[in-house]
């Protein structure tokens, strides 16, 4: 018998065994995957063997630029853009695995060699881009596009190609692309400063407090703060700095630790105090003040557009989007304002009535909001999250996403178990489509732990293209939800849930492409439009319907009750007229920024975004979401003249989950199909307000988004 | 609020890539708002070996049965050899310690079944002990063993009870073993008790292999006690060192 075992067990073993072998000598990044489904070789991939495919990959995507370049034929689609598309095979191999696991699974190597390998990168594709013989090639098939009888798809493609050449300076003569790299490089050093400075502030305000300051504060939060203090004790490099953290409690103006303080103290002078410390940031006129840099920035950004023929650096960013212009957004935003602005109102006066009842007699302030909508909430909108998490086994939340889309579109989903990935907490499953074809491999890397990035986002290993024969996509979820404690499943959060069905969205977009050229595929199109596939499928995760199909509890096995869904559905209205409100106030800042012509005389940032504010009638009681001294996401990270994308695939996607809901039917067949073959499956193969209008019939309206935020008027 | 997707139009040029939805721009956003990362080793292997029993128990629950129970038999199997030197010692202690079959099966069944109790026990969670405590009294009842060959020339009475005792140590180092070996919930019974028979396997092998070698190559000895004090010094002196190893 025990024979018997052990050669049946032997055979299994062995044809799980891996069926290729690479050769250890040679870098893995130069030889064919012949891996189960291509998934990379993470266990033979090392850290040094990103740098010499990066050098070997730049180095071969020159000379396929070279041969396009040299060809002695006529310039053609075929031999010049469709080249271009299929240029950089080896780099874009070798980029993916890196950039995935650069924030996923990395170390202080692939940091540093994340540094290194930046200016390196940036000029590799300067080198491209700043082609003109290349240009030329390109500019000579534009012209003749008229006779070339491209399809839809293809003209995309030449336009696009075109765009890039352009919009990186190609039309310009050599004095004004001189031009265009100084102010390129100002800017850079502006935006690097501008974003060092706000650590430096955020760093360098301390609230230190004592014993007697906790009023109100919950165990957890308080030895949190004491262990920070003790932290900085530790690190201390001075008695008087050790004897200053001692037995003290730290909060600083990161929110993770500000907004719990705002959230439970009672003490109103200190809530004050370290709200005052967060909004003064970049803002105290020392060394690290943003004010200037500020002012700097926007002022080069217009400089540079006008030179590119923009007349404002919204105009230029707004080109490539969904909204195509200033007005359109402008447009949106103040349509959106009104309501926000009228149920924050209201929101204040829930709060005064609650601080009145309590024999306050102070006007609630912008310090006091954190603290007494959470009284509010509790009133009306009282959830305890912790009754929730036991329905939400994440295994149970994976199981109702793939549910889910296997009613959508007929999706299965298998868990394959003997692909080894970079981290043992990574899962692999094959995804095939309804008629049992393969379509795309699908990993979930859903725990945090200390060597990945914070946040949850949505990438690939591999792309998909039809090019040169059917090329299936490779595609992964990050995120950071809490890893099982002991024996016991990772049990999530509604929010957390959200975030999965979110994340799953994106997934799908770049699961469910299927287009000829791989630039195009799944989520390379505008910001404001890709966040419609993902925040729709959160709207799924909402329905009542759906949610009880997968919330079961992990021990009892009992379904989400009534009553908990109930809560948990009307506490998604909750503050809603605060966040939209600090929100689109941001928005609306970021747009004032870039809307700014040559003539604008533009001094001081307080001044400026005083008199941006006033304009709109912001209440006292909020503060933009970033004031423009540490508004990162314009002024350091890329989103100029585009904060406003997120309520703008806000509002894309309330609207056409309304299509579902005017049916009656969330799991409709036809709109779902509608749905893939607009929307999931183009890419960026069309403009997306037209992949928009194709699958609603019309273009988006507000009022959805009113009704699922709750500023519709029903809660007054 | 969530944040969006990268601003890598740039660097993405040319090549196939699609860009990463909410990647390194939110980085930017989020090394501002939560600091940078730092990287401490402990916790990441510590992260790593959990999430290492996580997928093996993962694997597990979609192997079919008896792949499972083939699993833990070579699990508990490899206990013994080769990784349990402390229990191969241990058996050859008490292989050493007589001529007498019965006596020997008698010492061998009193461990065995010891060991088989604690093991249940740890595993359904009853009893816990750190590994850091149990190892080093494994390695001192080797050197017990041993020191009580060398001591008395027939086995005592009350020896199948001290191998008792030492058995009931011997099945929560088995215990820990199989803890960070991860016991799937849905076949718990049997793959515990597979998981005991491999080391009943392993353990028998042990015995066998020593009872062949010795009939085969030291036929020569009349008595086992020529080989028992030699035999049993030299066990004595490895559980010794070993037994001061696991205390550093």
């Amino acid at each position: 018998m025990k024979d018997i075992l052990l050669i049946l067990g032997l055979i299994l073993i062995v044809s799980c065994e891996q069926k290729f072998k690479l050769d250890p000598n040679i870098n893995p990044f130069f030889q064919e995957w012949n891996t189960q489904f291509e998934v990379p070789p993470f266990l033979d991939i090392k850290d040094e063997h990103y740098m010499p495919a990066f050098k070997k990959g730049m180095e071969e995507n020159l000379k396929e630029i070279d041969i396009i370049v040299d060809n002695t034929q006529e310039p053609t689609f075929e031999n010049t853009i469709e080249e271009l598309e299929r240029s950089g095979k080896l780099l874009g191999k070798v980029q993916r695995v890196f950039s995935n696991l650069a924030s996923s699974n990395t170390n202080s190597q692939l940091q540093e060699l994340q540094r290194d390998l930046s200016p390196m990168l940036s000029a590799h594709y300067d080198k491209i881009r700043l082609n003109e013989d290349l240009f030329n090639r390109v500019e000579l098939i534009w012209n003749d596009r008229e006779n070339l009888n491209l399809s839809k798809e293809q003209q995309k493609l030449l336009s696009d190609t075109r765009k890039r050449f352009v919009r990186s300076g190609a039309l310009l003569s050599n004095s004004e692309k001189k031009q265009i790299v100084e102010i390129n490089s100002k800017i850079s050093e502006l935006t690097t400063a501008f974003g060092q400075n706000l650590l430096a502030e955020t760093n360098g305000f301390e609230l230190i407090l004592d014993n007697s300051d906790l009023d109100g504060l919950s165990e957890s939060v308080i030895s949190a703060a004491y262990e920070s203090a003790t932290q900085k004790m530790d690190n201390a490099e001075s008695d008087n700095d050790r004897e200053k953290y001692k037995d003290k409690y730290l909060f600083t103006p990161h929110r993770t630790s500000m907004y719990p303080f705002l959230t439970e103290s009672t003490r109103r002078d200190l809530r004050e105090k370290l709200y005052n410390s967060y909004v003064m940031r970049g803002d105290n006129n020392n060394e690290t003040d943003n004010k200037k840099i500020a002012v700097q920035i926007a002022k080069l950004r217009v400089e540079r557009a006008n030179i590119m023929g923009y007349q404002t650096h919204a105009h230029y960013v707004l080109e490539e989007n969904m909204l195509k212009s200033p007005d359109e957004v402008y447009d949106l935003l103040i349509q959106l304002w009104k309501p926000a602005l009228k149920r924050a109102k209201a929101e204040v006066d829930d709060m005064q009535a609650v601080a009145d009842a309590e024999g306050k007699d102070f006007k609630i302030a912008a310090w006091d909001w954190w603290h007494y909508s959470e009284k509010v909430r509790k009133q009306k909108y009282d959830l305890d999250e912790s009754a929730i998490r036991p329905y939400l086994s994440l295994d149970n939340v994976i199981q109702g996403v793939f549910n889910t889309t296997n009613k959508l579109w007929g999706l299965n989903f298998r868990e394959i178990f003997d692909i080894d990935l970079y981290h043992p907490d990574a899962r692999i499953w094959e995804v095939t489509d309804k008629d049992g074809s393969h379509l795309a491999m699908f990993i979930g890397d859903y725990f945090t732990r200390s060597n990945k990035r914070g946040g949850a986002w949505m990438s690939s290993f591999k792309g998909q293209s039809n090019l040169d024969g059917r090329e299936r996509p490779i595609v992964v979820n990050v995120c950071n939800f809490p890893a099982p404690v002991g024996d016991n499943p990772s049990l999530l959060s509604f929010e957390n849930a959200v975030t999965l069905f979110h994340e799953f969205g994106h997934a799908m977009h770049g699961i469910l492409t299927n287009v000829t050229y791989g630039s195009m595929a799944g989520t390379s199109g505008p910001r404001d439009f890709i966040e419609l596939p993902s925040q729709l499928l959160e709207h799924w995760v909402s329905e009542p319907e759906v949610l009880k199909s997968f919330a079961v509890h992990y021990q009892t096995g009992e379904s989400i009750p009534d009553e908990l869904v109930e809560k948990l559905l009307k506490a998604a209205k909750f503050n809603q007229g605060f966040i939209n409100t600090e929100y689109l106030a941001a928005s609306l800042l970021d747009m004032d920024w870039h809307t700014l012509t040559k003539e604008d005389i533009l001094s001081n940032s307080n001044d400026f975004e005083k008199k941006s504010l006033n304009k709109i009638g912001l209440i006292d009681e909020i503060a933009p979401r970033y004031r423009s001294t540490y508004f990162a996401h314009i002024f350091s990270g890329g989103y100029s003249s585009g904060y406003y994308s997120y309520i703008h695939a806000a509002v894309l996607d309330s609207d056409a989950f309304e299509a579902f809901k005017e049916i009656g039917n969330v799991f409709d067949s036809n709109l779902s199909s509608r749905l893939r073959k607009e929307i999931y499956e183009k890419g960026s193969t069309e403009e997306a307000m037209d992949l928009y209008i194709n699958f609603r019939g019309r273009k988006p309206i507000i009022e959805p988004l009113l009704k699922v935020r709750g500023l519709d008027g029903s809660l007054d | 609020m969530r944040l969006n997707r990268v601003s890598f139009t740039l660097i993405l040029l040319f090549t196939s890539l699609t860009a990463n939805s909410h990647n390194p721009e939110r980085l930017v956003i989020s090394e501002i708002e939560r600091g940078q990362l730092t990287f401490e080793n402990d916790q990441i292997a510590a992260e790593y070996n959990a999430a290492l029993k996580r997928q093996r128990i993962r694997r597990l629950n979609a192997m079919t049965w008896i792949k499972k129970v083939y699993i833990f038999i070579k699990a508990g199997f490899e206990h013994i050899i080769p990784q349990g030197i402390d229990h191969i010692l241990f058996v050859l202690g008490l292989f050493f310690s007589t001529l007498k079959f019965r006596s020997l099966i008698l010492q061998v069944s009193a461990f065995t079944l010891a060991h088989s109790i604690t093991l249940a026990l740890a595993a359904l969670g009853f009893v816990k002990l750190q590994l850091s405590v149990v190892e080093p009294l494994i390695f001192l009842s080797v050197v017990w063993v041993a020191f009580e060959n060398c001591l008395f020339k027939q086995t005592t009475k009350w020896r199948p009870l001290i191998v008792f005792i030492f058995g009931l140590l011997h099945g929560l180092g088995f215990a820990a073993l199989l803890s960070q070996y991860g016991l799937p919930k849905d076949n718990f019974i049997s793959l515990l008790l597979a998981f005991n028979v491999g080391v009943e396997i392993g353990q028998l092998t042990v015995l066998l292999v020593a009872f062949i070698l010795i009939r085969l190559i030291f036929r020569k000895y009349k008595s086992n006690n020529q080989l028992k004090i030699p035999a049993s010094i030299l066990i004595g002196i490895f559980g010794l060192y070993w037994f001061i190893e696991s205390l550093i």
